[in-house]
């Protein structure tokens, strides 16, 4: 009875807060009104090209006949829960993501920080050189690395000249350690693109004081610059690591790991064709990626969050 | 940035010396030792502070080039005539450019023009619907406080779904229209929108907002009209900062694109992978990927000419 009571309640509140909403008559109403307004025309945006298409994931991965959308079932989950297949791709795309993560954000304290500290001679260039493979898609980054690592690479064929060996052997590009510097060159920037941001509120005062006391430059870091930029570093890792998980050109051109994303494009491909299967993994994979954000985000400062 | 803030330096070191040459006597007649003396005056000689300085900066440079090099090299190699061995050779022939853009007798290849001007086409429509739908909601987070406002905010901010998956969903969504422009268009808005929301809140949290709505008001704007004939003129660097970052990046977008494309035109992102991808030859996906940094270079130079730094949604 009392659930019913407090389910009606909270209807008939609902209804009010709408109504209100919609004919406001005092001052709180009409600036709720414009909220509304304002934000109305990006979840409209949302709805249609967002929540839908992902509802409509939902029912693939339920269906039955996948072609025409028919019946019911539980198969599509069942084989992703029983194929130990799926659980290394999960555990491939794990660790390579959070060791690219890793690197990608120490490397971006090392930039951060010489940027803002130092008096770099060429400063601007550091800037648009951090900055500019933001804009590059994956494909691109992954024909970058052939530029370096091809068979054709720079670095391949100075090896190869240095060491007298064939420029065949030397290519590294579609090795496993070709792809990782392809997901560094996509995420360097992200992570010193945050932590830059963190890093112009550092208190330079702290830093001078310690300095003054005498501790070595390495000390002033460890002890007064990293418990600063910390929540920099936790906002980095976090936007870093689901930028990671989200790339799919680079995997696809070289190749060389199977990732979930991959793992996606191949279960719809052709000779492979298990729509249900992809969107099953699509959902885990994107249930995953909110989950860990929100989660990741209760920890961290929200002003450090940036693209 | 440091700017002409003088860097902190060695002062550290050189007060710890001159503690050594006074050594022992303190002016106020206490002594000091020998190794308490030392004790002050190690940063002079850790490590770090003689190594630690040239050694980030040396990642700096390495990091620069890992992330420069290849570009300046696939971008003067498309003007070569042989790619093989350290660098190319053979200065300075166009023959990379024409065939990847199909002019001229080039058997198959099929002109690119048509593909290149639809997916900007596009992405201008992105663009503006992102401007329709952006600068709204970063002004509702930036202005007002209220309820649920952190969950719209990370709503807002953050690209959710990944472009693979909206691809998918999006074509079996909508079979009719996923595949159009039209899909396209609704697609890249919302992959991109994040950049749009965040450069523009950005710029509208360096303003007063209160006092510039509320000096509007109270000279008889009404509401809407303060919105759009004081408050977005006001962050009009910030909206067309934003533009050209979604435009640049919807241009190329690819993840998404590689799902729903069906072909005729061609977009962009597909004319990319087909230079790039398995049997491409390596000078004309030079010249392929080249055209795209010429894109970016000219969104780069605009965000400069507005006082940005780069490819940034921070706000100076």
């Amino acid at each position: 009875m009392s659930v019913r009571k407090s389910a009606t309640t909270s209807v008939r509140r609902i209804a009010t807060l709408a109504s209100t909403t919609a004919r406001p008559t005092t001052e709180r109403e009409r600036e709720r009104r414009r909220i509304a307004v304002l934000c109305l025309p990006f979840f409209a945006l949302a709805i249609v090209a967002g929540f839908v298409p992902l509802a409509m994931l939902v029912r693939i991965s339920l269906a039955e006949d996948t072609i025409w959308m028919d019946g019911w079932s539980f198969d599509a989950w069942e084989t992703l829960a029983t194929t130990p297949e799926y659980r290394r791709v999960a555990w491939n795309t794990l660790w390579f993501v959070g060791l690219a993560t890793g690197v990608s954000v120490a490397l971006g304290v090392a930039v951060a920080h010489a940027l803002e500290k130092y008096d770099l001679p060429a400063e601007r260039i550091v800037v648009a050189a951090v900055s500019f493979p933001i804009a590059l898609p994956g494909i691109v980054v992954a024909y970058l690395i052939t530029v370096l690592l091809g068979r054709q690479g720079l670095v391949t064929n100075a090896i190869a000249v240095a060491t007298g060996q064939g420029a065949h052997g030397l290519a590294s590009a579609t090795a496993i350690t070709g792809l990782f510097l392809g997901y560094v060159y996509s995420l360097l920037p992200r992570a010193t693109m945050v932590l830059r941001g963190t890093y112009a509120e550092v208190n330079e005062q702290a830093e001078e004081a310690a300095r003054a006391l005498g501790a070595s430059r390495w000390e002033t870091f460890y002890h007064v610059t990293l418990p600063e930029i910390r929540p920099g570093i936790a906002a980095a890792a976090i936007l870093t690591f689901r930028s990671g998980l989200a790339i799919f050109g680079t995997v696809l051109i070289l190749q060389s790991h199977q990732v979930v994303t991959l793992q996606i494009h191949n279960e719809i491909s052709v000779g492979s064709y298990a729509p249900d299967v992809a969107a099953a993994i699509g959902l885990v994979y994107v249930v995953f990626i909110v989950a860990f954000t929100f989660v990741g985000l209760r920890f961290v400062d929200d002003d450090a969050v940036e693209v | 940035m440091t700017g002409n803030t003088s860097p902190r330096a060695d002062d550290g070191s050189t007060a710890a010396e001159n503690a050594d040459a006074a050594l022992t006597t303190r002016p106020d007649g206490g002594s000091v030792t020998a190794s308490g003396n030392r004790r002050w005056s190690r940063s002079g000689r850790a490590f770090s502070t003689l190594l630690g300085r040239p050694i980030v900066a040396g990642v700096v440079a390495v990091v620069t080039a890992f992330l420069t090099v290849p570009v300046l090299v696939a971008f003067v190699s498309s003007f070569a005539e042989s790619g093989s061995g350290v660098l190319p050779t053979g200065f300075v022939t166009f023959d990379h450019w024409r065939k990847v853009l199909g002019f001229g007798e080039y058997g198959v290849r099929k002109n690119a023009i048509p593909g290149l001007t639809y997916s900007l086409l596009i992405a201008t429509g992105g663009m503006v619907l992102n401007v329709v739908i952006g600068v709204p909601v970063a002004y509702a987070l930036a202005r007002y406080d209220f309820y649920a406002r952190d969950w719209v905010n990370t709503f807002a901010i953050l690209p959710l779904v990944p472009g693979l998956i909206l691809g998918i969903a999006f074509v079996q969504t909508y079979p009719q229209h996923g595949r159009s422009a039209l899909g396209l268009l609704a697609g890249y808005c919302l992959l991109k929108s994040p950049y749009m929301v965040l450069t523009v809140q950005s710029s509208f949290q360096s303003m007063d907002l209160v006092r510039l709505e509320e000096s509007a008001r109270s000279l008889g704007a009404s509401w809407p009209r303060t919105f759009l004939t004081v408050v977005v003129p006001h962050a009009k660097r910030g909206i067309i900062a934003g533009a050209i970052i979604t435009w640049t990046l919807a241009a190329a977008e690819f993840n998404f694109t590689h799902m729903v494309a069906s072909g005729s035109p061609d977009p962009f992102a597909m004319f990319l992978y087909d230079n790039i991808a398995n049997n491409a030859l390596y000078l004309q996906s030079a010249a392929a990927v080249s055209v795209y940094f010429l894109i970016v270079a000219g969104a780069i130079i605009s965000l400069q000419l507005l006082g940005k730094r780069g490819f940034s949604t921070a706000h100076q």
